[in-house]
């Protein structure tokens, strides 16, 4: 019997073994959908969609009730970086059980609006606003300055711009009557500005310049402040609702799953050795080698069933464009499948027990998801260079990149970042089954 | 003509031959063969510093139930993978039939050999007729003729009627049975048994012997590994016995006996006093 159809023989075998066990087939191809649906769910929530920026959760005591504070929680609401407390309908909460909250760890920011604060931005004065925070959480605080910012600038609509400027000239050592004149000039400044915007300074007009109906618009200010052009651009096939995210996700997910399912179709050669058919295998008359090559070709075939479920679930539930370059997304898989059976290939024939093989597999799976961007997208990191090194040293790293750069960069495997990506796992894939095919014989056959 | 391929042409013929020839031992079932079928020439194997086979000879006639007898470590197992070719870089020399016979190295030549290791080797969540017809095709039983050694694996078994019963719901019993009978699905001239007996139950010890019966019927030579005394006196035609690597002695158990200077005495008897120490002590 040739090692083909030996090994084809082997293949058939297994296959039918893999497919009479049900319930681990079925947990086999569930798992990876599972994970891939609660990843790409969280990451879409956690990251708002297609924003690059996560939200944090503010708190909020409105103490004054004025029109101008409900105005500026209504506002707060609307902010892109914040998920304001309590939710719309709830009853508030006082400012003194908020504080609480923040000093037992069940809230990270709270915003005290004091007793005033409508009357403050009447008069165009330093309005009474608190923020209690726990410093531990400063990834938050930056979202939810932004999102105060924003909301405060709206309510206020840059009256309070003078005020603002005088706090920081006395925080840099300005006299308090010099102050005082700065202030006043601005109030002057902003007081011409709201005349013209509501149409009192008839005067001030440049005949030549059609009127912007609304009025002053503090935001066009914002704009307009650094002189340049803002042009959005994505690739065209991208789906619309494909999320940066989500790609990542079902990418990540398919990436890592198929490395835990490939071991544990893998490691069958121990459970072979184990239960003695491998000694009964070895002594049939067929070549050696077509027991790896076997398996090789069972783990690759699972593999490639399993990338198959797990693209046709990210593309009916997520949308990712899975099948929208069908010979690019059959070499990545290809590309991974063998690099990872070869991957768990070399586990299973270097551990000497199975439980051996499950723990070095999990952990350098593991390791290797993280490192290489399987659980989030490692870029942002901002890694030093022998940071970087070592994650584009991890298989993951190369699958990933091949991945996202087909979902989310929309590249065909002709692109020189996908040639260089199918490469190394080729390569690997080639190494890593030598090494294997080596290590078994030295294992399995003395002489 | 190889002896690889004087075995491969023939085995309808040897298996006619063997129905008259095989149950006579010591006979020869080809015409001028008068060569043993298997001879061990100064086998040594070790695994790493430690000699698990020192300098072992015997030589197994054809037809005949050969009987390893030994305590565990003895070396009857390396001894067995050698000859199944699951060993191969041995000292010393294996003669097949008068030929040299290095089957790790040479897959026709494994399949000469039939070996039914001491576990359990199926896939229990196969059916017999799946195991059987997996094993047929990987020893190269030509596919005009796998229906007809599985039907016949599946008789010496008695499993005809539970063929298409998954492994996982056989008793123990069964299970032996259906080891045994992939071992002997290609027709090897030589069947090599591993402890077939240990760990199991009476009853399932009654259905090997009954099986070995039906081998023995048939003509197969079996070298049968065992440590247990009343077995190999039942069973085996000739005995050898092995005591820490080497062959201390082979023969009949009355020729042991007279050669152990305990004429008449039992197998138990004359290994303690070849070694100078009781079986069932060894560790």
């Amino acid at each position: 019997m040739n090692l083909w159809t030996a090994a084809l023989q082997l293949l058939q075998k297994d296959l039918r073994l893999y497919f009479r066990d049900r319930a681990g087939m079925v947990l086999g191809f569930l798992l990876p959908v599972g994970l891939v649906t609660v990843f790409g769910y969280v990451m879409q929530v956690a990251f708002g969609g297609g924003s690059a920026m996560p939200k944090a959760e503010l708190w909020v005591a409105d103490e004054d009730g004025s029109a101008a504070s409900v105005d500026f929680v209504a506002q707060l609401r609307k902010a892109d970086t914040i998920v304001l407390r309590p939710k719309t309908g709830s009853p508030p909460e006082p400012a003194a059980a908020l504080r609480d909250k923040v000093r037992d760890g069940d809230a990270h920011h709270v915003l005290v609006i004091g007793v005033g604060f409508g009357d403050a931005l009447a008069r165009a004065a330093k309005p009474p606003l608190e923020m209690v925070r726990d410093p531990g959480r400063q990834m938050e605080d930056y979202a939810v300055q932004i999102g105060v910012m924003q909301a405060f600038l709206a309510v206020s609509e840059g009256r309070l711009w003078p005020v603002t400027m005088g706090e920081t000239m006395r925080g840099l050592g300005m006299s308090a009557p010099f102050t005082e004149r700065l202030v006043g000039l601005g109030r002057d400044m902003q007081g011409l500005i709201e005349k013209f915007g509501g149409g009192e300074e008839p005067a001030a007009r440049d005949p030549a310049v059609p009127a912007r109906p609304g009025g002053f618009d503090l935001r066009s200010m914002f704009t307009t402040m650094v002189p340049m052009t803002t042009t959005d651009v994505t690739p065209p096939a991208r789906p619309k609702q494909l999320s940066y995210q989500v790609a990542q996700s079902v990418a990540g997910m398919a990436v890592m799953m198929l490395m835990f399912g490939l071991m544990a179709c893998s490691t069958t050669l121990l459970q072979e050795r184990d239960q003695g058919t491998l000694r009964r295998l070895l002594v049939a008359r067929m070549p050696r080698g077509a027991i790896v090559l076997g398996k090789f070709l069972f783990c690759f075939v699972v593999g490639l069933l399993q990338m198959a479920v797990l693209f046709g679930y990210g593309e009916l539930v997520f949308g990712v464009g899975c099948f929208r370059d069908p010979l690019t997304l059959l070499m990545l898989t290809l590309a991974w499948a063998a690099c990872a059976t070869s991957f768990g290939m070399l586990i299973a024939v270097a551990a000497k027990t199975g439980k051996q093989a499950e723990g070095l597999s999990t952990l350098l799976i593991l390791l290797m998801a993280a490192l290489g961007g399987c659980w989030f997208p490692i870029q942002i990191a901002q890694l030093p260079w022998y940071g970087e090194l070592v994650t584009q040293s991890t298989l993951t790293w190369w699958a990933m990149t091949g991945f996202q750069g087909m979902f989310w960069q929309q590249l065909s495997w002709t692109h020189p970042t996908l040639l260089l990506c199918l490469a190394v796992q080729w390569g690997f894939a080639l190494l890593g089954g030598g090494a294997a095919l080596w290590l078994f014989r030295r294992r399995y056959l003395r002489g | 003509m190889s002896i690889t391929k004087r075995w491969r042409t023939s085995p309808a013929t040897m298996r006619r031959r063997s129905m008259i020839r095989f149950h006579t031992p010591g006979a020869a079932c080809y015409p001028g063969a008068v060569a043993p079928l298997l001879e061990v020439r100064g086998l040594r194997y070790a695994y790493g510093e430690r000699l698990a086979v020192r300098s072992a000879a015997l030589q197994v006639e054809r037809g005949e139930v050969f009987g390893l007898l030994g305590p565990n470590g003895a070396g009857k197992t390396t001894l067995l993978s050698c000859v199944a070719g699951l060993l191969g870089r041995f000292g010393g020399e294996l003669l097949f039939a008068g030929a040299p016979f290095r089957p790790a190295a040479d897959d026709g030549q494994r399949a000469l050999v039939g070996l039914v290791p001491q576990e359990l080797a199926l896939y229990e969540e196969l059916d017999a007729r799946e195991n059987l017809a997996l094993f047929a095709a990987l020893q190269g039983v030509p596919r005009e003729r796998v229906g007809l050694a599985i039907d016949a694996a599946l008789q010496l078994a008695g499993l005809a009627e539970r063929a298409r019963d998954r492994v996982k719901t056989y008793s123990g019993g069964m299970k032996r049975r259906l080891n045994l009978a992939i071992g002997d699905l290609h027709e090897p001239p030589l069947l090599l048994l591993d402890e077939p007996t240990v760990g199991v139950d009476p009853q399932s010890r009654n259905h090997v012997f009954e099986c070995l019966g039906q081998l023995q019927q048939k003509g197969r030579t079996v070298i049968y590994t065992t440590h247990y005394m009343e077995e190999a006196q039942r069973l085996c035609d000739r005995v050898a016995v092995m005591h820490e690597g080497t062959v201390l002695a082979a023969g009949t158990a009355a020729e042991l006996a007279e050669r152990a200077g305990v004429p008449g005495a039992d197998l138990e008897t004359v290994f303690l006093r070849l070694t100078g120490k009781a079986l069932r002590d060894e560790p």
